[in-house]
């Protein structure tokens, strides 16, 4: 489903890259969760696979296809992502009706229709998010608070449904409560629709509930890399464990 | 002074609609893909050359200003493709391509400027006597701001809104970015050669300098319009360039009718937008 090869990655010339020659194969309807303390890399490399950065080396194959050089918007058909910074994941002068209307034509091109004509079917969409947000569908978003404007940039990083979903610390911004529901909605709706998911998260709790295949990340390398019924016997001390043979806190 | 502003204030209203499609022009890169752009300071006098030489030539003055007005939209995407392709400043971009422009229009008119008043022009047919001309241009001007605003509560209007609201996140949702600025530099400049295209024919001449300082008078007439009556919808945003314009216009009808000379203007304009900016 997705291969990177040898993906290095920059920020200044002459100095560490943040991803050092990065190999992964993620196969189809996998769910990874990625942790790894600030600076091990985790966002860079869902930024270089979603197309927001360009490598400086390496390969990126997108379902047989060789992605490397697409651009942003080219992979967006294909790739899903909520960004950890909330003013990243939606547009600030659009309502909410607005903003999930250019999500949900993502994957197809725009046509010359209203885009008002797909209210109901919105509303129903924010309503499965259990938020009581629905409300708002013709509000402003810059109106909402950070945690619900996370939770709408959730939905439509799902709407339409993508081939692959990259969620970088998608609840950052979510109280306990509304964490719970976003995290569980995301998880039914990854395992209901199949989709092939990478997600950062800075919770031991969350990579051992969630996923099939846990990675963890340091100074831009793979250190640890697990899957299926030996990620299932994962327990907090295990994983604390690994983190400090490895040498960074989370 | 009343007696001077009642008799000038048809003319005044004429102009005002024919600025009014020009400033629909400069708003559309300007607001929607929040890219500045000075193009209509040669797409402007190009609409207006190239109607007026195509008129001379012994072409029908609509399919003149058809020609007239894509040629504008091309010169429009000129300044897009320089901008994508060389990641040139976007004023620098139109300032580029405006004084290119300027070598074309004189080019085509072979003169600085060409008398219209013996040839057939658009409003001689349809609309003569200033009050059908009005009536002409109005209906010009709702059918650019229906167009308009229909467009952008499509789908495609949405993307690209979104392209000037937030390139980034909108490129997430797979809005091709410069395929928008081509489009949206090409309907701008497209609607200010077609206002170019429009006054030459209404005024019996072209002349080579119609587009010296344009883009101010564009905006002053478009900030009046946003400051009375705001940006907050779709709506307020294709009616403002409308509203500004005709104001702006009556508000230089006052000025002269005050006894300010026309070369004082200038300066009015340029009060107006400071003084805009200093109320935001």
């Amino acid at each position: 489903m997705l291969e990177l090869h040898n993906i290095t990655k920059f920020f200044l010339q002459n100095t560490e890259p943040t991803l050092k020659s990065i190999n992964l194969k993620v196969g189809e309807g996998e769910y990874c969760v990625i942790l790894g303390s600030n600076g091990s890399g985790k966002s860079t490399l869902l930024k270089v696979i979603s197309g927001e950065y360009q490598a400086d080396s390496g390969v990126v194959i997108l379902n047989g296809k060789n992605v490397t050089k697409h651009s942003l918007h080219t992979r967006a058909k294909e790739i899903g992502s909520v960004a950890q910074d909330v003013n990243k994941g939606t547009i600030d002068d659009m309502t909410l009706l607005e903003n999930i209307s250019l999500s949900k034509m993502r994957g197809r091109s725009a046509k010359y229709k209203f885009f008002t004509n797909q209210t109901n079917e919105i509303v129903k969409d924010i309503k499965l998010l259990g938020l009581d947000l629905e409300k708002y569908v013709n509000t402003n978003i810059s109106s909402l608070s950070g945690g619900q404007r996370q939770s709408i940039a959730s939905l439509m990083a799902m709407s339409p449904k993508p081939k692959l979903l990259l969620l970088d610390e998608h609840t950052s911004a979510l109280d306990p409560r509304s964490k719970e529901k976003i995290m569980s909605f995301t998880d039914s709706y990854i395992k209901n629709h199949n989709i092939t998911t990478i997600m950062i998260t800075h919770s031991i709790a969350d990579a051992i509930s969630y996923g099939n295949r846990l990675i963890v990340m340091h100074h831009g390398v793979i250190e640890y890399d697990v899957s299926g019924t030996e990620k299932s016997k994962l327990t907090e001390q295990t994983i604390l464990d690994i983190l400090h043979r490895i040498g960074g806190p989370l | 002074m009343i007696n001077t502003l009642i008799e000038i204030a048809p003319s005044g209203l004429m102009q005002g609609l024919i600025l009014s499609i020009l400033v629909t022009g400069v708003m559309v890169p300007f607001r929607l893909l929040n890219f500045p752009d000075l193009t209509a300071e040669g797409s402007y006098p190009l609409g207006g050359a190239l109607c007026a030489s195509l008129i001379v030539a012994g072409l029908h003055p609509l399919l003149s200003l058809a020609i007239a007005s894509t040629a504008a939209g091309i010169v429009g995407i000129c300044t897009a493709i320089i901008y994508i392709r060389y990641k040139v400043n976007t004023l620098l971009a139109g300032i580029i391509l405006s004084t290119m422009v300027y070598s074309i229009n004189l080019r085509a008119m072979g003169k600085p400027n060409i008398a219209l008043f013996e040839l057939p022009n658009l409003f001689q047919n349809i609309a003569h006597g200033i009050s059908p001309q009005i009536i002409t241009l109005l209906i010009i001007n709702l059918v650019i701001m229906g167009a308009l605003y229909s467009f952008l509560n499509t789908e495609k209007g949405l993307q690209f809104r979104a392209t000037g609201l937030n390139p980034k996140v909108a490129e997430k949702f797979g809005v091709d970015l410069n395929r928008n600025i081509i489009a949206g530099l090409f309907i701008g400049n497209a609607f200010s050669g077609l206002a170019g295209g429009l006054l030459v024919q209404i005024q019996g001449y072209a002349d080579i300098g119609i587009g010296v300082g344009i883009v101010i008078h564009a905006l002053a007439a478009m900030m009046i319009g946003e400051k009375l009556i705001g940006t907050n919808s779709i709506l307020k945003l294709t009616i403002a360039p409308f509203i500004g314009s005709i104001i702006y216009q009556q508000l230089q009808g006052v000025a002269l009718a005050a006894g300010l000379a026309p070369s004082d203007l200038k300066l009015l304009t340029g009060a107006i937008v400071l003084g805009i900016i200093a109320l935001r």
